[in-house]
């Protein structure tokens, strides 16, 4: 019998209502996404066909497309050469190509490994250090600082990439890796600081105190018991670090040319013969999102806090 | 022995300073010393790509030829017009589908992630991606859109009326997750109790959507419009690889026109300008709302 459930819950037919459209919302917001996964395993005729093809024969041309670079051969010379050791050689000879060199992708790709990686590890050690004091110590005008830092957000990133831009040049740090590490760490502090203060403040004071009367410095306090209880709130904000870092195109594409580029500005300069090659920008795209969807699930329970700078908690 | 100082090590004071000076210095470098350079140079008629002329000051008039200047206003117009519409249809969607997921279904959680996706994702590369979409010829948006109704050809990116709409439709794509997510922290923080005394008084279902969950959910509502507010006053990532704030300056928001100022006409005096009134005009804007939401609840 059903007469112990409370009037509150909502009747099961506007639950299966509810269902049903959120199910329909997520089919239609998850089909850009899956369009350009399903994009990455066409071949260039397929993907510029009308009506789009749903139904496709897979294939690894987008890839091969993405990590190499080829040129146009005529018959002749194809012929002339010994036959394809590789099955990617023989699907690019099948184009009448051959394959010149591996592409910038892969460098493009570990760029932003390495400036996301070092940005998440410095954003988060001297966030976890702020803090720990803002939320232990009594701070001269603490509330202001706060505030600062966090309003360090509000600028628009061109209004400040002119002048990074001449100081870069001026310190030599244009263009590099440690100086969009730099860049990148400045960035996520304020986000840092903001997420880890409120982490930070659900850890009873009393765990420390403990440690401090047995004979502990504050700083053995920090780092032996503070930091291993802040385990997980430091994983969820080093996630959102290096979510950011990884997405950031802005100050990318006006510092960084050669050397430091990462993917994002990269991946829209992928251009085949007569266009743009959408199965290898699909490719670059799926590879390059993997990670952060990845990260998305990992991260579902603190989502919330992250997005809002902790001002939000469940 | 002195009752402060009853524990070894440096004294709470020095960790303090310790912990905090590096994350001050590095934002004063990183942060404000650039922001107090572009307010310098913002007097003067430098130009960062002429290495050796020494610039001059000429007060206020970089300031005067923004304000002056029919294009900048138009550009604001713009920008103002993508706010309206996509803080509108986020707040509308987001919310409706917090009050939606709030029933408690099976497997919402699931659902809650899979809808959140988009809002993770590379801003550029999406727009790259819904430049493909959206291609008049083969793109899957056009396909869908004529399976529908049949409007024949059309170029959602290439033509100017459409091309506000195009970044309208691919930000509220991407964002509306974001106020869903904190619609449903509100939604969830309401206690039970009220709308048990509700239901004893005798409220109809819809007296108490508009007197109990409404005004809870409005602080929160109000306050991911802030976040998403100062975020697409200064969009640039998207719109910059979906449209280039093409055709014309149809989608040529602030930022981008900054940009093209600052870093290709490289009139470095004129747009650090352009860019402090910008700043001005966001953290104005952002402290009034503030003030206004504290007000709201309050009450």
């Amino acid at each position: 019998m059903d007469t112990s459930r409370s009037y509150l819950e909502p009747s099961s037919f506007s639950k299966k209502l509810a269902a049903t459209i959120i199910i329909v919302y997520t089919v239609i917001t998850l089909i850009p996404i899956s369009w350009m996964v399903m994009t990455s395993f066409k071949n260039v005729n397929s993907a510029i066909s009308y009506p789009p093809e749903v139904l496709f024969e897979p294939s690894l041309e987008g890839y091969v497309n993405l990590f190499t670079n080829r040129s146009r051969q005529s018959q002749e010379y194809l012929d002339s050469l010994p036959a394809p050791e590789t099955w990617y050689e023989e699907l690019v000879r099948s184009r009448e190509m051959v394959i010149t060199g591996p592409s910038k992708f892969l460098g493009r790709y570990s760029n932003s490994m390495i400036i996301g990686f070092g940005s998440t590890f410095a954003s988060v050690f001297l966030g976890a250090l702020a803090a720990y004091a803002f939320s232990r110590f009594r701070v001269p005008l603490k509330d202001d600082l706060l505030f600062f830092i966090l309003s360090t957000r509000m600028f628009p990133p061109i209004a400040v990439a002119v002048p990074i831009f001449i100081m870069y040049r001026k310190l030599g740090l244009g263009d590099t890796h440690l100086g969009m590490i730099i860049l990148y760490t400045v960035v996520n502090l304020s986000l840092a600081v903001w997420l880890l203060k409120g982490f930070m403040d659900e850890i009873p004071k009393e765990y420390e105190e403990a440690a401090m009367i047995d004979g502990y410095s504050r700083l053995q306090a920090f780092f032996k018991v503070v930091l291993p209880q802040a385990m997980t709130g430091i994983a969820a904000t080093a996630i959102f670090c290096m979510i950011f870092s990884w997405n950031e195109y802005a100050f990318a594409v006006l510092l960084t040319q050669f050397n430091a580029q990462t993917a994002p500005p990269f991946i829209p300069t992928i251009i085949g013969e007569g266009g743009l090659d959408w199965p290898a920008i699909g490719a670059g795209t799926t590879l390059f999102l993997l990670p952060v969807m990845i990260f998305t699930i990992i991260l579902r329970k603190h989502l919330l806090r992250g997005i809002t700078f902790g001002a939000v908690r469940k | 022995m002195s009752v402060k100082k009853k524990f070894k090590g440096l004294s709470d004071k020095a960790v303090a300073w310790l912990f905090i000076g590096p994350s001050v210095f590095l934002l004063l470098a990183i942060n404000i010393y650039p922001l107090i350079y572009a307010i310098r140079m913002s007097f003067t008629n430098f130009y960062a790509n002429k290495i050796g002329r020494e610039p001059q000051f000429v007060g206020l008039k970089n300031y005067i030829k923004v304000l002056n200047k029919e294009a900048i206003w138009e550009k604001m117009q713009v920008t103002a017009n993508f706010m309206f519409w996509t803080l509108l249809l986020q707040a509308l969607i987001g919310l409706g589908l917090a009050l939606l997921l709030n029933r408690k279904f099976k497997g919402n959680e699931l659902l809650t992630t899979l809808i959140v996706l988009p809002m993770m994702l590379s801003p550029a590369v999406v727009g790259v991606f819904w430049t493909y979409l959206y291609n008049p010829q083969v793109g899957l948006f056009n396909y869908v859109v004529n399976f529908f109704y049949d409007f024949g050809s059309f170029d959602m990116i290439g033509s100017s009326e459409l091309a506000p709409w195009s970044i309208v439709i691919v930000d509220t794509w991407m964002w509306t997750p974001f106020t869903m997510l904190i619609c449903l922290a509100g939604l969830r923080s309401v206690p039970n109790y009220l709308y048990e005394a509700a239901e004893v008084d005798r409220a109809s279902k819809w007296q108490q959507f508009i007197y109990i969950t409404l005004p809870s959910v409005l602080p929160f509502l109000l306050l991911a419009l802030l976040f998403r507010g100062i975020e697409n006053f200064k969009m640039f990532d998207m719109v910059v690889e979906l449209t280039s704030g093409g055709p014309g300056s149809a989608t040529e928001l602030a930022s981008i026109n900054l940009k093209r100022e600052a870093f290709e006409k490289w009139k470095t005096g004129y747009s650090s300008a352009f860019a402090v009134i910008l700043f001005v005009t966001i953290f104005g804007f952002g402290n009034v709302y503030v003030k206004v939401m504290n007000k709201i609840k309050e009450r």
